[in-house]
């Protein structure tokens, strides 16, 4: 045996060669296919065996079971064979299994169940491979408290990472509203015809003959009015997502589902309006009134207890009672009763300035 | 009818402010013990024979009381009625706008026929109050339009009387044009014996009425139900149907509809001119048939139709809906097809109870055209000015188009500029129609019929999505903008955990465990656990976030019935407060010579007095719009 050695060795790596050119880097070979790059001379079975098991052993093939219980090789690169060769078995074994896991990642009890190491093993076995580098943790954004690990040269995957508005697993709010407010603007001045200021005026003379002298229009000098029904110019997510992207306020380049995402967020928001079905987005406020919202943003933390009221107000968010937090309480003649109610003059005060 | 606790409360009060203990007293009775024969009242309520008798007839005639007089045990029973007793607080409402609608004139008629609860034409006519077109003005008091509703209130010690002397001036008052115009909006309704008793005995009633029918007899087993069944429906609806507006249509519009654009002429701030105007607001056919004052069937006896100035109060609604995202004469184009629509609907909805949120079909109105709506709008309304060139190329010529169009408001030439631009209007009330199709509110729908686009509106979703808006309101004040966006994923997507939220709703998990946290407590989203093993161990179990709009409306409801009846019941403390100045203010020789009387401490104490009652039934009128959009609408 000793003496065929270096024979099979060769052999074996014309093997390899020839595996590496003529299959791409995840096929699976049987022993048909190995054959069939004929490097084994006479289609010895044995010889192959030989050739296999040395590939093997030098890591440069991974042996699987396939279908039928058939046996399965799969070419190992020679950098990552250079890897496994440095390591014990049983960093090998769970290199492998981190491995297997690709881009999602794989949590540390499923290492755990599938190499059936000891728990201390497994660390040491972790610790080791992640001094050398060779592995990552990373944050999964469904289970942030499970550790996960990935083989280091891999970028995590959006199922991972929860996409462009995540970093470290954290949704990113400043990253978010920013965008959502260029966004907002953007599309704004795409969805109203700014008007020049003599129509502007002639439209205000029409609206006085009408007795319905409109106050807004006359304090601004920009007036913005709508497109017809069937205007075929609002912008689509595709040019939003080039006008984001060209703006230069994102670091890393967004893709259109991840500002898909960030319009349905602000069509939540009742801020913009999807029409046929995300065909086409349309804001619904005009630039100017953008602008001014997303200029009192800042101030309204400061006053808190004077939220922006977009919406407007009904019956109950201007009575006393409506934010009373002891109105469940409220009975006549209780201790908490309309009698004594102390809410109700601070409320004249304010609506009546007395 | 069952009421909540907190509804009953404000009828009672509302009852109490209007027409004082007695009836008060004898409506939480009924109240209390449902359906009472007269001796049981009289045990439970304590008063005597002769309150009783007078406070039940005059009820009787407000219809806050039904009675019923069983024709097997001979005797009668009361019952209360919650749903009139509640129309009180919106009787301001309804005045503010039928004179909105018809001139000062009819909501004056309307005003005596609110506070006789129901009448008869002839009776109505030969009130002195309803005499001339000028208002009568009692003891000096203005009876201002702001005053309406307060008026209402103090009914009691007011009613309406003047001191006689005052000659009816002017031309006399076009009392039956009135009347049929009201009555052909189908603001009036004539009354009939079957509107006395509950609804609910009606229907008992046809039901024996009906199975005792030898015909209905002779049927049997599944045909009979179903006969039985309609043939009740047909017998109710006879007995009850009381629509006037039919019969009185002219080619399918109401009468003496106020026209739009002469009453624009006239200079709505023009102040000095008010009573010409009041002459003139009502555009009456008088040069065309004659017929017109002629005297209806003098027997005839009405009410006030509250279904139907539910559905004119609604549009209302929906016009400032349509105010916040579209130009002012988009609005108008579409106040003028809620107008139509109008005509032809009788009620906000069919059914009793609002149906359950995704288990409501739409409804569709009649389709109306553009054409027929076009005669409504006032011819000098801008309508091209309101939209943007559809391509910006074009926009100087478009531009060039529209002058004459002005110059044709400015100058005095619209008849013949009209005329020439007669097609081009009716596409561009088409165009201001097809911009309110739009989402987000989709305020109106087009049918094409025949090649004629037509429009019709979907009130049933449009109702929706008012009752929506009112608890974002809510929701906004309460728990800011975040909650808000919270909410509407929620109601968009069903139930969510909070991974899932957090995706689609892109917020902090801080900030929106927060939110849902204090919303839950709120009352507005709730959280279903669905555990994944038998032991329902906290860790494996999924916890889905939901939010329930239904649930929600019927609770915002009974607190908005609870604010009401604090805000009025904060109006008695007040008065309470202030009882011996009021007294004073109220004696018969003070009241109308106020300024000869008072000190000026005194009056600017008056003043503010007035204020604030303003101010707290302001607030129960605003909190009766959400009353109406949660339950009504």
């Amino acid at each position: 045996m000793a003496a065929a050695e270096p024979r099979v060795k060769e052999l074996a790596s014309k093997l390899y060669d020839a595996c590496v050119e003529q299959f791409d880097a995840d096929h699976s070979f049987y022993q048909q296919d190995l054959l069939s790059v004929s490097v084994i001379p006479n289609d010895d079975v044995m010889l192959l065996l030989e050739c296999a098991q040395s590939l093997v052993n030098q890591k440069l093939f991974r042996l699987l079971e396939g279908q039928n219980k058939r046996l399965v090789w799969r070419i190992v690169a020679r950098e990552d064979a250079e890897k496994l060769r440095n390591l014990s078995d049983d960093e090998g074994l769970v290199f492998s299994v981190i491995h297997s896991s690709g881009r999602s990642g794989v949590w540390i009890r499923n290492i755990q169940n599938r190499t059936n190491l000891h728990k201390s093993i497994l660390d040491r076995c972790l610790k080791s491979l992640e001094s050398k580098n060779y592995i990552k943790t990373v944050h999964n954004v469904k289970h942030p408290t499970k550790k996960m690990y990935m083989l280091a040269g891999l970028a995590p995957s959006e199922d991972v990472t929860g996409g462009a508005w995540f970093t470290d697993g954290v949704l990113d709010a400043n990253f978010i509203n920013s965008v959502a407010g260029f966004i907002e603007y953007t599309v704004s001045r795409k969805s109203w015809y700014e008007d020049s200021a003599d129509r502007g005026r002639s439209n205000k003379r029409i609206k006085t003959i009408n007795g319905k002298a409109d106050v807004k229009s006359e304090t601004k000098e920009k007036s913005f009015l709508p497109y017809p029904a069937n205007y075929p110019g609002y912008p689509t997510p595709e040019a939003i997502t080039r006008a984001v992207n060209e703006s230069g306020i994102t670091p890393v380049q967004l893709t259109p589902e991840s500002i898909i995402q960030l319009l349905n967020m602000l069509c939540f928001d009742k801020k913009l309006v999807a029409l046929n079905d995300g065909k086409y987005y349309k804001s619904l406020k005009d630039p100017e009134a953008v602008k001014a919202s997303q200029a009192r943003k800042p101030m309204e933390d400061s006053r808190e207890p004077q939220p922006i009221k977009d919406l407007g107000k009904n019956g109950m968010t201007e009575s006393p009672c409506g934010p009373c937090p002891s109105f469940r309480l409220c009975t006549p003649g209780g201790a908490i009763s309309p009698e004594t109610c102390e809410y109700f003059d601070p409320w004249f005060e304010k609506n009546l300035g007395f | 009818m069952m009421m909540s606790q907190h509804a009953v409360e404000l009828c009672t009060l509302l009852i109490e402010d209007h027409f004082g203990e007695l009836f008060a007293r004898i409506f939480t009775t009924l109240q209390r013990y449902e359906r009472l024969s007269l001796p049981r009242l009289k045990f439970y309520s304590r008063l005597t024979d002769r309150q009783l008798r007078h406070g039940l007839t005059a009820m009787i005639q407000h219809h806050l009381v039904y009675y019923f007089t069983s024709l097997e045990d001979n005797n009668t029973y009361y019952e209360s009625n919650p749903h009139a007793a509640y129309y009180l607080v919106r009787s301001g409402k309804i005045l503010n706008l039928v004179e909105d609608r018809l001139g000062e004139y009819a909501a004056r008629v309307m005003e005596a026929i609110l506070f006789l609860g129901h009448t008869s034409v002839s009776h109505l006519e030969t009130l002195p109050e309803l005499q001339s077109l000028t208002p009568t003005v009692p003891n000096g008091v203005a009876n201002d339009n702001e005053e309406l509703q307060e008026d209402e209130m103090d009914a009691e010690d007011q009613p309406g009387k003047t001191n006689g002397d005052h000659a009816p001036e002017g031309k006399p008052a076009p009392f039956h044009a009135t009347i049929k115009a009201l009555a052909s909006h189908g603001y009036l309704m004539r009354v009939r014996d079957a509107h006395f008793q509950s609804p609910g005995d009606n229907l008992l009633e046809a039901q024996r009425t009906v199975s005792s029918r030898s015909d209905i007899k002779a049927l049997k087993g599944k045909r009979q139900q179903e006969t039985v069944a309609s043939e009740i429906q047909e017998l109710v609806h006879n007995r009850t149907h009381a629509d006037l507006s039919q019969e009185l249509m002219v080619n399918g519009l109401p009468r003496g509809i106020k026209r739009k654009f002469g009453h624009n002429f006239n200079g709505l701030e023009n102040g000095v001119g008010e009573h010409q105007m009041t002459h003139e607001e009502i555009h009456w056919p008088e040069d065309g048939d004659g017929s017109d004052n002629t005297p209806m069937e003098s027997g005839l006896v009405v009410r006030v139709n509250y279904e139907k100035l539910d559905v004119a109060l609604r549009n209302a609604r929906f016009v400032t809906l349509a105010e916040q995202d579209a130009p002012p004469a988009t609005a108008e184009v579409y106040d003028c097809l809620l107008r139509h629509v109008e005509y032809a609907t009788f009620r906000c909805r069919d059914t009793d109870e609002i149906p359950r949120e995704r288990e409501e079909g739409e409804q569709w109105t009649v389709p109306i055209d553009a054409e027929r709506i076009l005669g409504d709008i006032d011819p000098c309304l801008d309508l091209s000015g309101a939209f943007a060139p559809l391509e910006s190329s074009s926009q100087s010529v478009n531009r060039g188009g529209k002058r004459p169009l002005e110059n044709g408001v400015n100058g005095d030439h619209e008849g013949s500029d009209d005329e020439s631009s007669g097609p081009n209007r009716v596409w561009e009330v088409n165009q201001h129609l097809q911009l309110l199709s739009q989402p987000p509110h989709n305020l109106t729908s087009c049918v094409e019929l025949y090649g004629v686009p037509k429009w019709r509106v979907g009130f049933r979703g449009l109702a929706r999505k008012l009752r929506h808006l009112e608890l974002e309101r809510m929701i906004e004040s309460r728990y800011g903008d975040v909650a808000i966006r919270v909410i509407r994923v929620l109601h968009a997507k069903g139930k969510l955990d909070e991974k899932r939220l957090q995706e689609i709703s892109l917020l902090p998990f801080k900030d929106l465990r927060q939110t849902l946290a204090s919303m839950q407590s709120g009352g507005f989203v709730d959280l279903q656990e669905v555990p994944k093993d038998a032991q329902r161990q906290p860790s494996k179990t999924i916890f889905l976030w939901y939010y329930d709009p239904d649930r929600v409306c019927s609770s915002i409801l009974e607190d908005t019935y609870k604010a009401m009846s604090r805000t009025l019941q904060r109006i008695k403390v007040e008065r309470g407060r202030l009882k011996d100045f009021l007294e004073k203010t109220e004696r018969s020789d003070v009241k109308g010579h106020e300024e000869e009387y008072l000190t000026e401490e005194e009056l600017e104490l008056l003043q503010r007095w007035k204020d604030k009652e303003a101010l707290l039934l302001a607030e129960v009128a605003r909190l009766d719009d959400m009353v109406a959009v949660f339950r009504d609408y």
